[in-house]
């Protein structure tokens, strides 16, 4: 589902130059119109999870590019994982 | 939930910087999204996040030192966490994250497990790419004439757009495989253009129809004759009858808005009779002697 800009950055609790920074990383990666970014809940999530990483958890820049990289390859895996569990219970 | 200190591991006596620190190192093995799929590290997690908004706070960690408050004060409502979005069974139809690098060597084997990530691999590669949405403004001539215009993409990529002729407002366009990349061997998807037609100021609009009110002299009027009028498109002759007049309303026939399904609807164009500038004197005169216009009462012919 689709978030307005400024419901996201309320939701997220970043401003909007953070974002902007964070769009520019690649951390978050809005589906994008050509006069507007399209924000969903997914990215509202993803947003807090790299202000936790850095606010919280005190991960620099450095630290928060490999932990997205890793958890991003957890998703990939867990995913594969529950497709094969599924293939196997289908037999 | 206990003692935050006790969640926390640190004596009643610990300085704020030492509080900290025992909230990051726990955060960071114990948060959720580091941790998917595991609940037993989601509830600790809740606790320690309790125990360090408590405890964290200057102010609030003296009252809670004082009894004021109890550790349930510092409970909130928890939000989503990415790994509720980006789990195996909530996996996003496409433009996502997950990344699916991490297990391509147990891929090669002939075994069955080997084959089945194949399977799996290959059902990715084969994967067709998002639509992507864009809106594309165009003046109204474009719109009735068909253009050609380049795209700017956020990326810095350009989209070369053929507007077809007789486009209406919202149309959207299709250009197919130039949305966002499929996997290696799938098709990109679509990029969608809504088509946002702007108004022309020169016009007035009433649904597929345009209204516009042009300037004749009483000579015109009276006698009618040929005056240029623009239309959205550049100017056609239109004859204005003998005898027309403020009210009358003269018919562009196909030269207003473009109909869904084709055509366009008409240009209506309002007469607007102006004297010369600074009254005129053979006018005047003309005007008071001019016996057919003495009993002529219009209001009496139209009643308000």
């Amino acid at each position: 589902m689709n978030v307005d800009i400024e419901d996201f950055l309320v939701q997220s609790g970043i401003r909007r130059e953070t974002l902007t920074v964070w769009i520019e990383k690649a951390w978050i990666t809005p589906a994008q119109g050509a006069a507007h970014v399209e924000l969903t809940e997914v990215d509202v999530a993803r947003a807090y999870l790299v202000r936790d990483l850095s606010d919280d958890l005190g991960v620099n820049e450095e630290g928060i590019d490999v932990a997205l990289h890793l958890i991003d390859q957890i998703h990939g895996l867990r995913r594969l994982l529950s497709q094969l569990r599924g293939e196997i219970k289908d037999g | 939930m206990s003692n935050p200190y006790e969640v926390l591991g640190v004596e009643p006596s610990a300085s704020a910087d030492d509080i900290k620190k025992a909230y990051r190192r726990l955060a960071r093995k114990l948060h959720p999204d580091l941790n998917p799929g595991d609940k037993a590290a989601e509830e600790r997690f809740k606790d320690v996040a309790v125990a360090y908004r408590l405890l964290g706070d200057a102010e609030q960690r003296k009252r809670y030192d004082a009894g004021e408050i109890d550790e349930r004060g510092a409970e909130r409502p928890q939000h989503r966490y990415y790994r509720d979005y980006a789990g195996a069974e909530h996996g996003p139809p496409g433009g996502d994250h997950a990344d699916y690098a991490g297990y391509a060597d147990f891929a090669e084997g002939d075994d069955p497990f080997a084959e089945l990530l194949r399977r799996s691999a290959q059902t990715r590669a084969h994967r067709r790419g998002q639509d992507m949405h864009y809106r594309l403004p165009i003046g109204l001539a474009d719109a009735i004439n068909g253009t050609r215009t380049r795209l700017t993409l956020p990326t810095g990529e350009t989209l070369d757009v053929t507007v077809p002729a007789g486009v209406v407002p919202g149309q959207t366009l299709r250009l197919r495989g130039k949305g966002a990349p499929g996997g290696e061997q799938g098709q990109a998807g679509d990029a969608l253009i809504e088509l946002e037609v702007l108004p022309d100021p020169r016009f007035s609009q009433d649904g597929e129809d345009l209204g516009l009110e042009v300037p004749i002299s009483l000579r015109e009027a009276v006698l009618g004759g040929p005056v240029r009028v623009p239309t959205p498109t550049g100017h056609v002759e239109l004859t204005v009858p003998p005898g027309s007049d403020g009210s009358s309303r003269l018919r562009v026939k196909g030269h207003g808005m473009p109909r869904r399904g084709g055509g366009r609807g008409d240009e209506y164009v309002r007469l607007r009779i102006v004297l010369p500038k600074g009254g005129d004197a053979e006018l005047k005169d003309f005007v008071s002697q001019w016996s057919a216009g003495q009993p002529h009462t219009p209001r009496e012919e139209h009643p308000a």
